[in-house]
C-alpha cells in the first residue's frame, strides 16, 4: 500500500470517528449547523480524496450520503432518528469498506446498492416519513446491527432496487470562504488540535499552522522509546551512584540526571492522550444498545480532558465498554419499571475521568436499579463458586467483588447484550493486567458504580528505597505521607501495645503499625531493635494510614516498573520488580495490599475524623514550623523552607575563614551556628552535628542544631497595645519562640547561583 | 503444548537429529531443545523473594527485565545448593523465565530413534515435568518441555497447572 493510501485511510478513520460524535450530538440537537456541517465536511473529504485515489466503491457511498448530507445541511430536510440510523449506517458502510481497503489494498467486490438507495429514499422528505414506517417494520433488523456494536455493511437483498443515476442536486463544492464562515467552535476546534488532519488544515488557512506543528508519529515508536527511556534511567541511576564520591564528575552526572528526567518526562507526555478519544465512542454505544434493549438512557460524561497512556487507554476500552453494557442491561430498569418506581423513566448513565494521585479512577455509575446482594449470594452458590457457609460469612462489600469471578451473572435471561457472565470478568482481568483496580458499589434501587483505577503510566514512578530481612524494597513515593526516625534507646518505649496491637503515637494521634519482616517473614517477633536506627515509614493507601517498621532507609530512587510473574503477583504484596542503581533487584511493595493483608481498615469515624483534622492542618498549613533545639533554647523554621535534615560527622564541616560550610552533595553550604554548637563540639573527633538544610529564596542554607523535636503549627503573636503582629517570634506548644531568620545567614564570598532543585525528603527525628 | 512436544518427537524419529543442551541437577543429565533457550546466565543468584511459592527460585535481571526462576532443585525434591547456580532463560507461551540449574553442560545432538517416552512407572508428579528420555550411551538424556516448567502452570492455585511435589513444611523460602 502505498504513503498516499495509508494516509487518506488514516484521516478518514479519523473524520469518521467526528463523524460518530457529532451523529450521536445531532440527535439532540438536530438544528445545530454545525454539527451538520461537520458531518459533511467528513464524507466530503472521504469523497474528494476517494475520486482521486480511484475507490469507485467507496466514491459512491460517499457521494449518496453527502448528497443527504447537503439537503439536511440546507435545511431542506430535518435529522430524525430513521435519518439519523440510516447516517450510522452509512458510516459504518464507509468504515467497512476503509477496512477492506486497509487489508486488501481494493474496496472489494461487494454492493453498496440497498444502502445507497436508502439514502437516496430519504432524501424527499416525504419518503422520509415512509422510510421511518419501513424501518420499523425491521426492528431486528436494526436490532441486530446495534448489538454488533460495529455494525457491518447493510445486508443486500435488495439486488432488484434500481440504482437511481444521480438526479440529487449537484452537490456544492465548498469555497474556502464558505468553510471559514462555519469553522468549528473553539471548543470544537481545541478537541480536534491532537488530531488535526492535513487535508483540513489545508483547506483552512487558519489552521495551517497547526498542522506544519503537529506529526503523526508510529505507537511502536513511542513503545520503543519508552523502554528506552526505562533503560537510560537505569543507567543514569547507576551512574550517579557510581560517581557520586567524584568531585569531577558531579557536575556532569547532575546534568545527566536532568536531561533524562526531561526527556522522560518528554516522552511520557507524547504518550499522553485525553480519555474522550474512548469516551467518545460510548455515545454511539449508549444509542445502539438503548435501542437495543428498550431502556432510556442519558448519558453523562465528565473530565474528558484526563490525560492517559495511550497503551492503557487502548487497555481499558474493552473494559468500558463492557462496563457500560452491563450497566444499561443489568442496572438502568425499562421505563415503566423506573416509573413505577418513581424514577425519572430516562436513566442516567455516567462516565467520570479524574486524576488522582499517581492514578486516574475512571467511573461508570447508573441510576438503576443496583445489585441484589442476595442474590449474589445465592446465585454464587447455585453455580458452585462459593460454599453456604462461607458465603454466610461474607459481607456486602465482598458480595459484590464476586460479580468479577467468571462464569457469574445475575441476569435472570441470557440477553445478546450481556448476562453470559463473561463481562465482569473481562472487566476485571483487562484492568488488572495494566496494573489497575476495578471495584463496585452497589445501593440497592439507587444504582451502581462501576470504580476502574488505573496507573497514570506503566513505566517509571517515584520510590523510596528501604531494607528489610536484608533485602532492597522499592516503596512508591505517592503513598508515602512521612518517615519517622526511632533512634536505639527509644526503641523500647516507642511502641504501644494495645492487646497484641503495635501503636505508635504519631503528633498526638494513633497509627497502627505494621512491622515489614514479620510480614514478610510470618513467625519473626515483633520488635524494634535497640543496637540501631529504626523507621516507620507513614502509608496512606487508600484512605487506609499506617506505619510500615523497615530496618533502614536508601535514597529516593526514580525505578522503572518490571512486571512480576502472575504467581508472584498472587502473593498480594508486590506490584512490580525493579533493578537499582546498584544493580540490585528489588520488590516493590504495594501499600494498599499490606493495608488490607495486615488488616488495616479505616473505620468511618477515623476517617470523618482524619478529614477534619486535614481541614484545620490546611488552615494552618502556613503557619508549620520544624521545632529545633539550640543549646537549650527552643527556635523554629518554618516547615515549608525544610529541604532536609542530615546527621553527619562533624569532620564534614569544613571552615572558608571562620565561616563553617558543608560540602554537601557537591554544593557549598553555609552553616549559620548561632549557638555555638560546632565550636562546642570542636575536638571531639566523634562528634555528630545535626543540619538542618532549608531553602532561602533560591539559595540554601544550613542551619546547625542541638535537636529536632518536632513538627507543629504556630499561632501568630500580637504586641499589647499596638496590636501588630510580631516578626519573628511565634507562639508553639504555648511556648514563645523565635523563627530562625534564613535571610540573616550572610552569603558566601563566592557564593555561585541556585542549587539544582533536589528531591526533598522531609524526615523527622524522634 | 504437549502435544506440540510429542508432534516434534514424532517429527524428530522421522529426521533423526536433533541438539539438546544437557544441564546437570543432582546427579541426573537432563535435556532442553536448544530452540528453546534465550540464553544462558552464568553463576547466578536469584534474588530471594519472600512468601513465593516452594518452587520460585527468585528474580534475575536478564535484558532490562526481571525474570521468575524456577528451581529445578525444589522441583525434584533435592535440597537446595548453598554455591552460585547457572540460569538457563526460556521462552514458553506465557513468557520467558528463568531455570535453575546446578550447571549447564554441553549442547549433544542426538538421534530421534533413541528417543522413548516417559515409562508408564514414573511417579504422577515426575510424569508432569518430564517429556521423555534419550537414551546416550552410559546414561538417560532425560527431557524437559519448557511448557511444563512455566512458573504460572506449576502454581497449584492457576488453572491448567500440573500436579506439583506437596513437601511437607511451609512453601515459602525463607529468605537470606
Amino acid at each position: 500500500m502505498d504513503d498516499l493510501t495509508r494516509e487518506f485511510l488514516i484521516e478518514s478513520q479519523e473524520g469518521l470517528d467526528r463523524m460518530e460524535r457529532c451523529l450521536t450530538d445531532l440527535e439532540e440537537r438536530p438544528q445545530d449547523k454545525e454539527l451538520l456541517g461537520e458531518i459533511f465536511r467528513s464524507v466530503h473529504t472521504i469523497k474528494g480524496t476517494t475520486g482521486f485515489l480511484g475507490f469507485k466503491r467507496l466514491e459512491k457511498l460517499a457521494h449518496a450520503g453527502e448528497s443527504l448530507l447537503g439537503l439536511l445541511r440546507d435545511g431542506k430536510i430535518t435529522a430524525g432518528a430513521t435519518l439519523i440510523t440510516a447516517l450510522l449506517h452509512l458510516l459504518d458502510g464507509l468504515r467497512e469498506l476503509l477496512k477492506t481497503i486497509e487489508a486488501k489494498d481494493n474496496e472489494g467486490d461487494g454492493d453498496d446498492s440497498a444502502l445507497i438507495a436508502r439514502l437516496e429514499e430519504l432524501q424527499t422528505p416525504a419518503q422520509n416519513a415512509k422510510a421511518k414506517n419501513a424501518v420499523a417494520a425491521h426492528p431486528a433488523r436494526e436490532a441486530d446491527a446495534a448489538k454488533a456494536g460495529i455494525a457491518t455493511a447493510e445486508p443486500q437483498p435488495a439486488a432488484a432496487v434500481p440504482i437511481h443515476t444521480p438526479a440529487a442536486p449537484p452537490h456544492p463544492i465548498p469555497a474556502p470562504t464558505h468553510i471559514e464562515t462555519q469553522a468549528p467552535e473553539p471548543a470544537e476546534a481545541a478537541a480536534d488540535a491532537a488530531i488535526l488532519t492535513p487535508a483540513e488544515a489545508s483547506k483552512s488557512r487558519a489552521q495551517g499552522a497547526a498542522s506544519e506543528s503537529t506529526l503523526r508519529v508510529d505507537v511502536a515508536l513511542l513503545n520503543r522509546m519508552m523502554n528506552l527511556v526505562g533503560e537510560l534511567v537505569l543507567t543514569r541511576n547507576q551512574v550517579l551512584q557510581a560517581t557520586a564520591a567524584d568531585p569531577n564528575m558531579t557536575l556532569l552526572s547532575r546534568r545527566l540526571d536532568m536531561v533524562t528526567a526531561d526527556l522522560r518526562e518528554s516522552v511520557m507526555k507524547a504518550r499522553m492522550q485525553p480519555v474522550s478519544n474512548v469516551f467518545s465512542k460510548m455515545p454511539r454505544l449508549v444509542r445502539d444498545l438503548t435501542h437495543a434493549l428498550g431502556r432510556r438512557a442519558r448519558l453523562q460524561m465528565e473530565g474528558q480532558e484526563t490525560e492517559l497512556d495511550k497503551s492503557l487507554l487502548e487497555a481499558i476500552k474493552d473494559p468500558l465498554t463492557h462496563a457500560v453494557r452491563n450497566a444499561l442491561d443489568h442496572g438502568i430498569e425499562p421505563p415503566a419499571v423506573r416509573e413505577a418506581a418513581g424514577k425519572d423513566p430516562e436513566g442516567t448513565l455516567t462516565l467520570r475521568a479524574a486524576q488522582e494521585g499517581s492514578h486516574v479512577v475512571i467511573e461508570v455509575s447508573d441510576d438503576g436499579a443496583g445489585m441484589a446482594v442476595e442474590k449474589i449470594r445465592s446465585k454464587a452458590i447455585e453455580r458452585g463458586l462459593l460454599s453456604a457457609e462461607r458465603a454466610a460469612q461474607l459481607g456486602e462489600r465482598e458480595l459484590l467483588q464476586l460479580v468479577f469471578l467468571p462464569g457469574f451473572s445475575t441476569a435472570a435471561a441470557v440477553t445478546n447484550v450481556s448476562g453470559r457472565g463473561v463481562g465482569m470478568d473481562v472487566v476485571r482481568t483487562n484492568v488488572e493486567k495494566i496494573g489497575g483496580k476495578v471495584e463496585i458499589d452497589s445501593r440497592l434501587g439507587k444504582g451502581a458504580t462501576l470504580r476502574m483505577r488505573i496507573p497514570l503510566t506503566l513505566a517509571i514512578i517515584p520510590a523510596l528505597i528501604v531494607r528489610s530481612i536484608s533485602q532492597s524494597f522499592a516503596l512508591p513515593q505517592g503513598a508515602l505521607s512521612e518517615l519517622v526516625h526511632i533512634p536505639p534507646d527509644r526503641a523500647s518505649t516507642a511502641i504501644e501495645w494495645m492487646q497484641g496491637a503495635p501503636l505508635y503515637r504519631l503528633r498526638g494521634r494513633l497509627l497502627p503499625l505494621v512491622f515489614l519482616d514479620r510480614l514478610l517473614m510470618p513467625g519473626r517477633e515483633c520488635k524494634l531493635f535497640s543496637d540501631r536506627d529504626n523507621f516507620i515509614a507513614v502509608l496512606d493507601a487508600d484512605g487506609r494510614r499506617f506505619g510500615l517498621i523497615v530496618d533502614s532507609l536508601a535514597d529516593p530512587e526514580e525505578i522503572v516498573v518490571k512486571p512480576l510473574n502472575a504467581v508472584l503477583k498472587d502473593i498480594g504484596l508486590f506490584s512490580g520488580a525493579t533493578v537499582l542503581g546498584n544493580a540490585d533487584l528489588a520488590l516493590i511493595l504495594d501499600p494498599g495490599s499490606i493495608a488490607i493483608k495486615a488488616g488495616v481498615t479505616m473505620s468511618s469515624d477515623e476517617e470523618s475524623a482524619q478529614a477534619v483534622e486535614e481541614d484545620s492542618e490546611s488552615e494552618a498549613a502556613r503557619m508549620r514550623y520544624l521545632v529545633v533545639e539550640v543549646t537549650g533554647r527552643q527556635a523554629a523554621v518554618p516547615l515549608a523552607d525544610v529541604l532536609r535534615i542530615e546527621q553527619l560527622p562533624l569532620s564534614r564541616i569544613e571552615y572558608i575563614g571562620y565561616r563553617p560550610v558543608l560540602n554537601f552533595e557537591g554544593q557549598l553550604l553555609p552553616v549559620e551556628d548561632s549557638g555555638g554548637i560546632l565550636a562546642a563540639a570542636q575536638g571531639d573527633p566523634e562528634a555528630q552535628v545535626v543540619v538542618v538544610v532549608c531553602r532561602d529564596g533560591n539559595r540554601h542554607v544550613g542551619i546547625a542544631v542541638s535537636h529536632v523535636l518536632d513538627v507543629t503549627s504556630g499561632g501568630n503573636l500580637f504586641e499589647a497595645g499596638t496590636g501588630s503582629r510580631t516578626e519573628g517570634v511565634t507562639l508553639l506548644k504555648e511556648r514563645v519562640t523565635s523563627v530562625v531568620d534564613l535571610g540573616g545567614v550572610p552569603p558566601l564570598p563566592a557564593h555561585e547561583g541556585a542549587p539544582q532543585g533536589w528531591q526533598q525528603t522531609a524526615e523527622v527525628l524522634g | 503444548m504437549s502435544t506440540e512436544i510429542s508432534a516434534l518427537h514424532r517429527k524428530q524419529k522421522n529426521e533423526a537429529l536433533v541438539e539438546v543442551c544437557s544441564v546437570r541437577v543432582g546427579i541426573t543429565l537432563f535435556g532442553i531443545p536448544i530452540q528453546h533457550i534465550l540464553e544462558i546466565v552464568g553463576s547466578a543468584r536469584p534474588q530471594p523473594i519472600p512468601l513465593a511459592p516452594g518452587f520460585v527460585g527468585g528474580l534475575i535481571h536478564y535484558r532490562g527485565d526481571v525474570l521468575t526462576t524456577v528451581s529445578l532443585r525444589y522441583l525434584l525434591d533435592l535440597p537446595p545448593l548453598d554455591s552460585a547456580q547457572d540460569v538457563l532463560v526460556l521462552e514458553s507461551a506465557a513468557g520467558c523465565f528463568g531455570l535453575q540449574v546446578d550447571s549447564v553442560g554441553e549442547v549433544l545432538t542426538v538421534s530421534g530413534v533413541d528417543f522413548e517416552p516417559n515409562p508408564s512407572i514414573l511417579e504422577e508428579r515426575r510424569r508432569a515435568l518430564l517429556a521423555g528420555a534419550y537414551k546416550l550411551k552410559d546414561s538417560l538424556l532425560v527431557m524437559l518441555d519448557p511448557e511444563r516448567l512455566d512458573p504460572a502452570r506449576l502454581d497449584p492455585a492457576r488453572p491448567g497447572s500440573a500436579p506439583r511435589p506437596d513437601r511437607a513444611g511451609p512453601t515459602a523460602a525463607p529468605a537470606a
